[in-house]
């Protein structure tokens, strides 16, 4: 068994020797941070704005639509005898209402914080699903089909770029917020930041910590989507054939090295489908719901 | 002495600096990511660990145990990114 795990081995420890470091030539022409580079496709220019459309906002529009027609849809076509679509979207629909939204704020907060809890899941996890489908987006290489140029097949996601990820944390952050203050009042939800039992001059500086707290959930909300989301796109597209193209190894080399990064990309992209995806938007809405429920609620 | 050392001179600290340059984006991207993976993964290891041993003392508790684990998985995987992509802002974006 060591053997034979010694003998898989051998030949990546033969491209970390010295004399095949030194024989490396990097291929410089292969740039990878391109594949997350947005072209213009449509420029749209107000002022100082850069409203254009390019792949990102394709992606957006992309995911909200199949969100929308998707559940519309389904809902349209509901059956008293469930067909095994249905089960799933009601199996869905039971986990964002009781699990995400009731289990972490009241009734009266539930009702009516489900349909955006609810949506912010459907959205992110269509926009992540979206994103291990290849589609033609990528404008920058091109394949000729019958003359026809035709953009050739890429994987992006809306969420992999900050932006999207940042406005959906933007609108949460405020939404919690707003809903703090609306059930105390400015001073008493500033007041609610304090944790139960803390009292005297130790307020001060646990007040501060809070505030920093609160600002710090701008960051980790947001950069903890769009970084998994880049994160599982880049090691596909390294293993998926991108390291072997960048090394530039000999015919051997590269084979060997393809084999063993192939394999593994085949495992990371269903390690990200079966799983990251999923999570990830499931942990965006719980977050969500449990900023909103702590906002409002009694204590701490 | 001719004053073209100098410049040759000065020539080839620069270049030496591109190439130390462009090795500390390398060495910031691996180290970087690399120690950034230690933490989140002795992290990732307790949650399951905690998990088992939970589930084995209350069996009956398992879903609950389940949403909380995912939970937990996805907070803890997440800083195994941040050190990532703060590796390829250093990599690729100074």
């Amino acid at each position: 068994m060591k053997a034979r795990l010694l003998a898989a081995l051998a030949p990546l420890v033969l491209l970390l020797t010295p004399a095949s470091a030194s024989a490396l030539q990097v291929n410089e022409n292969f740039k990878p941070q391109n594949e997350f580079k947005l072209d213009p496709w449509i420029s749209i220019h107000i002022g100082g704005l850069d409203l254009s459309i390019n792949k990102a906002v394709f992606y957006v529009i992309l995911a909200a639509i199949f969100t929308c027609l998707t559940m519309v849809w389904i809902a349209r076509r509901m059956q008293a005898r469930p067909n095994r679509v249905q089960t799933a979207v009601e199996a869905a629909f039971t986990l964002m209402r009781d699990n995400i939204t009731r289990g972490n704020m009241s009734d009266a907060m539930a009702k009516k914080w489900f349909p955006f809890v609810g949506a912010l899941f459907l959205f992110i996890w269509f926009s992540n699903m979206l994103g291990y489908l290849p589609l033609p987006t990528n404008t920058e290489h091109k394949v000729s089909i019958f003359g026809a140029q035709i953009p050739s097949l890429s994987l992006y996601a809306a969420t992999a770029n900050l932006s999207v990820p940042l406005a959906l944390t933007l609108i949460v952050w405020f939404s919690y917020h707003v809903e703090g203050v609306r059930a105390k009042g400015p001073v008493g939800y500033m007041k609610s930041w304090i944790p139960a039992g803390v009292e005297g001059a130790a307020a001060g500086p646990i007040f501060v910590i809070e505030v920093i707290s609160h600002f710090v959930r701008l960051v980790s909300l947001s950069v903890r989507l769009f970084a998994n989301i880049l994160a599982g796109h880049l090691l596909i597209l390294f293993m998926g054939g991108g390291l072997v193209v960048l090394l530039n190894l000999a015919v051997a080399g590269s084979v060997v090295l393809g084999l063993v990064t192939g394999t593994m990309a085949i495992a990371f992209f269903l390690f990200e489908v079966g799983l990251v995806a999923t999570l990830q938007a499931f942990i965006f809405a719980t977050l969500t719901a449990i900023y909103l429920g702590g906002a409002v609620a009694e204590s701490h | 002495m001719d004053l073209s050392v100098i410049n040759t001179l000065a020539a080839t600290v620069a270049e030496n600096e591109a190439i130390g340059r462009k090795a500390g984006k390398a060495i910031a991207l691996g180290v970087g990511a690399g120690l950034g993976t230690v933490g989140p993964g002795i992290g990732v290891g307790y949650i399951f660990g905690k998990v088992i041993e939970s589930v084995t003392r209350q069996p009956e508790m398992r879903d609950e145990i389940t949403s909380i684990q995912w939970l937990g998985f996805a907070l803890t995987e997440a800083i195994v990114f941040y050190a990532f992509i703060f590796g390829l802002i250093a990599f690729f974006l100074s």
